[in-house]
């Protein structure tokens, strides 16, 4: 019963990150007027719509432009544009939530619709796409090397590895992004530039997931190259620090196979602490995820926010940020579950602190 | 105490990296040091933005250095000026002054473009006319224009001063009327036949500075002599200084970009923004951090559980795109990016300081503080804070790195503050100019990797420090 309320505390928590960041956006946009900016102009491009539909049936223009003020004064009333912006702030919140924020400036989705809403969902597999694909890359490089690099501390490998760490923390995954165009875009032309499909985009299935591949090649060598370091990095420490644990050694003084004592004794109790870093890594990961899709025009969430700053949209900007936050969330979540799963002992210690509160 | 930290003051220098990390810094704090002295604290505004400044130098040019790896291949830049008249003499009702000034092609290569500039006419009764011919090194001779100074107007009195403030300047390929005379020289000189419109199809750099050859035509070596003429009204009238641009195609040492700007410039301006910004932030972050973390750990309560639940929250967001989100709406500024580097950086500390205040709290000398009755603040201020000290500093130099980053990025993402350049707005001036997809190496490589130099010295020095705060590290070495 424990591993099911631990899990429904967690779920909590993240759902109060998640109500602070949309409390703290709607807050600065309604101080700051941009939510009324927003709002007006949904009243604008409804009027706009409205107005054509009018116009088949009104001939009398001054009858159209009496109907049409009526009609707006009741748009700007349903819109709650009448009222000061904290009565508005539940009403906003719902709207980011719902990304019902209207119809972007200029930037227009793939099928030519330029609502929010489309914009957004359109963009969001892309994002997800590329994340997971460089997740699952850096898991299994920070398993393989990371123990390997542990079994022998010290060694000229272990050192390697440290040094790439260190390096790697000051390296901007985006400018890296850069140099991976400059060299293997641009000198030896083995990679496209950026994108997702070439232009025109092949037609048959097979061919097209091919070009896809070939296009994440880049932007997930970029995101691999620059969080990888940590990873294997803190994989090594905490396998280093299992390895002395005294259960290791009477492991091994039983007489059981390096192998078994490896898997068994040294890296499944290893694996949570491996987890909780993930976890603490993943907002600077996401960060390097938006950047590096600008610098590779992958058609994701992050290039969309550059595309919005550059249109100087807040509605976009806003949604993106909730967007985000949404994401950050649920993939913390994700690894929580992952974490009660591979550590019997939190379903247990949450437990004990729940009994508490 | 002090036992404790001269052997983490000599832990720290006994490792390579710290070395390293302090060698690195001394050169950053120097550069600084070096460029806030040498350049205008509105360099930004003044200058770097401003395009007439470098209207002169040529567009998206290599570094100089760049020969000594390929053999002299390419064209240096050249600005060749004068301010000494050659020869007077009287000419009928005129009186003559020529300005002379030398320029030897040396390499197989065309001028990209020719500006000609002159500063400060003065004149004292009727406006004289300025003329510029070149002898190449066959000695023909090619009049290259001719431009009259603008005429007084009713309200001036002489002496009459003309191209002050911003001096005339002469672009010779936005001239119409040489490719008429280029025309004319290439049929006297070569018998070739070539309509004007062409001319100017092939560059008149291409004909001032060649032959033809085959098809086309191919640099001619020597020495080039640009002789400019004053025609005056009076023996007084002068120009101050007479200047001829050779566009080249390599350009000081660091090269320019789109604008011509000099890249070398802009790029030592962004050592004191970096080392500004990385330790503003840093030093901030820590001390709120260091005191919410004290204060939470040694008071406990309600203080205790508030801190802690702020920082929960906090620590959960994902920092990128809410800094995104604020530069956005509170505009670029430098202190407001800061600002906002701090809100957002200090409960990770918090939560690390507040477990070693707990540790602290337990031991014996603090249950004897408190015996004697020795006030709290005292306590935290005198006993605490003294054994959370060094890892607090740690942690400070840890940040420096990442508040470098995080500005970068928001710089790169077109947030920066545009008054002052930084490597991050030159990456992006350069990104979104397709220098990336162009190869122009010289205007994306160096502020990547000033960035990179920076983040990584602090990252030295932070692990220099890892065995003073963890002594079990020291083992390992």
């Amino acid at each position: 019963m424990g591993l099911k309320r631990a899990l429904t505390f967690k779920a909590a928590s993240l759902v109060v990150v998640l109500l602070f960041v949309l409390l703290l956006t709607t807050i600065i946009i309604g101080a700051t007027g941009i939510s009324d900016k927003i709002l007006n102009g949904m009243v604008r491009d409804n009027l706009r719509a409205i107005r054509q539909e009018l116009a088949r049936e009104i001939r009398n223009p001054e009858d159209l432009e009496r109907a049409l003020e009526k009609i707006k004064e009741d748009l700007i009333r349903s819109y709650g544009l009448d009222k000061p912006w904290y009565v508005r702030m539940p009403d906003m919140i719902w709207r980011i939530v719902t990304l019902d924020l209207g119809n972007s400036r200029t930037v227009v989705s793939f099928s030519g619709s330029n609502k929010i809403s489309d914009i957004i969902l359109e963009r969001l597999p892309n994002t997800v796409l590329l994340m997971i694909t460089v997740l699952i890359i850096n898991f299994a490089l920070s398993l393989v090397i990371g123990v390997r690099v542990a079994t022998k501390p010290g060694s000229f490998l272990d050192r390697l590895i440290s040094m790439y760490s260190a390096v790697s923390y000051a390296l901007p995954t985006w400018w890296l992004g850069i140099l991976m165009i400059l060299v293997f875009a641009f000198y030896l032309k083995i990679f496209p530039f950026g994108g997702m499909y070439s232009t025109p985009p092949p037609v048959d299935p097979l061919i097209r997931s091919l070009d896809l591949v070939w296009h994440l090649c880049l932007p997930v060598l970029t995101l691999v190259i620059a969080t990888s370091g940590s990873w294997i990095y803190i994989t090594r420490s905490i396998v280093i620090t299992t390895a002395q644990e005294d259960f290791v050694s009477i492991a091994r003084a039983k007489g059981l196979s390096e192998r078994i004592v490896l898997w068994r004794y040294i890296i499944r109790p290893a694996a949570p602490p491996i987890l909780t870093n993930l976890i603490l890594s993943l907002a600077a990961y996401l960060g390097g995820a938006i950047l590096t899709e600008t610098i590779f025009s992958w058609p994701g969430m992050g290039l969309l926010y550059f595309e919005a700053i550059m249109s100087v949209d807040e509605a976009l900007i806003l949604a993106l940020t909730y967007m985000y936050t949404l994401i950050y969330v649920i993939a913390r979540f994700v690894l929580e579950v992952l974490y009660v799963i591979v550590d019997p002992r939190v379903r247990y210690e949450w437990a004990s602190i729940l009994k508490k509160v | 105490m002090g036992k404790y930290f001269k052997e983490g003051l000599s832990e720290f220098w006994a490792s390579k990296t710290s070395k390293i990390g302090l060698a690195f810094l001394s050169i950053i704090i120097i550069i600084s040091m070096y460029t806030l002295f040498t350049f205008p604290l509105d360099y930004g505004t003044r200058y770097w933005n401003n395009p007439k400044y470098w209207a002169d130098n040529p567009k998206i040019a290599m570094p100089e250095w760049i020969n000594f790896f390929v053999g002299n291949k390419f064209l240096e830049h050249k600005v060749l000026s004068t301010s000494t008249v050659q020869k007077i003499y009287p000419f009928g009702a005129y009186y003559i002054k020529t300005y002379e000034v030398v320029y030897d092609l040396m390499v197989d290569q065309f001028p990209t473009f020719i500006t000609l500039k002159f500063d400060n006419v003065t004149f004292f009764s009727r406006p004289p006319t300025i003329e510029v011919l070149v002898i190449r090194p066959d000695n023909s001779t090619i009049n290259l224009c001719r431009s009259v100074v603008e005429p007084p107007l009713p309200t001036e009195e002489p002496p009459y001063s003309r191209y002050v403030v911003e001096p005339k300047r002469i672009m010779l390929s936005g001239e119409p009327q040489l490719s008429l005379v280029l025309s004319n020289f290439l049929l006297d000189k070569y018998n070739l036949s070539i309509d004007p419109k062409d001319v100017a199809e092939i560059g008149y750099e291409k004909v001032i500075f060649g032959e033809p050859y085959e098809n086309g035509f191919k640099p001619l070596k020597g020495r080039y002599v640009f002789t400019t003429v004053l025609y005056a009204r009076d023996a007084r009238d002068q120009i101050g200084t007479v200047s001829i641009v050779i566009g080249g195609q390599v350009y000081g040492f660091m090269g320019t970009d789109i604008l011509g700007r000099d890249l070398s410039q802009g790029l030592l301006f962004g050592f004191p923004v970096a080392l500004l910004i990385g330790v503003v932030v840093s030093v901030l972050t820590t001390m709120i951090g260091a005191t919410l973390g004290i204060v939470s750990g040694y008071i406990g309560g309600r203080a205790d559980e508030i801190i802690q639940r702020v920082c929960d929250v906090m620590n959960n967001i994902p920092q990128l795109p809410i800094l995104i989100f604020l530069t956005f709406i509170f505009g670029g500024k430098l202190w407001i990016i800061v600002v906002i580097l701090v809100l957002f950086g200090w409960p990770s500390l918090v939560i690390v300081v507040r477990s070693m205040v707990l540790q602290a709290r337990s031991s014996s000398f603090i249950e004897a503080a408190i015996s004697i009755g020795a006030s709290r603040w005292r306590i935290m201020i005198r006993h605490i804070f003294p054994q959370v000290a060094p890892y607090i500093l740690a942690q400070m130099i840890f940040f420096t790195p990442s508040a470098i980053l995080a500005e970068a990025a928001l710089s790169f993402l077109g947030l920066g503050d545009p008054s002052i350049p930084t490597w991050g707005q030159i990456l992006e001036y350069g990104f979104r100019n397709g220098a990336v997809f162009l190869g122009y190496w010289w205007w994306v490589l160096p502020p990547g990797l000033m960035i990179v130099f920076s983040a990584i010295t602090f990252v030295f020095i932070a692990l220099g420090f890892e065995p003073v705060i963890n002594p079990r590290l020291r083992r390992w070495r």
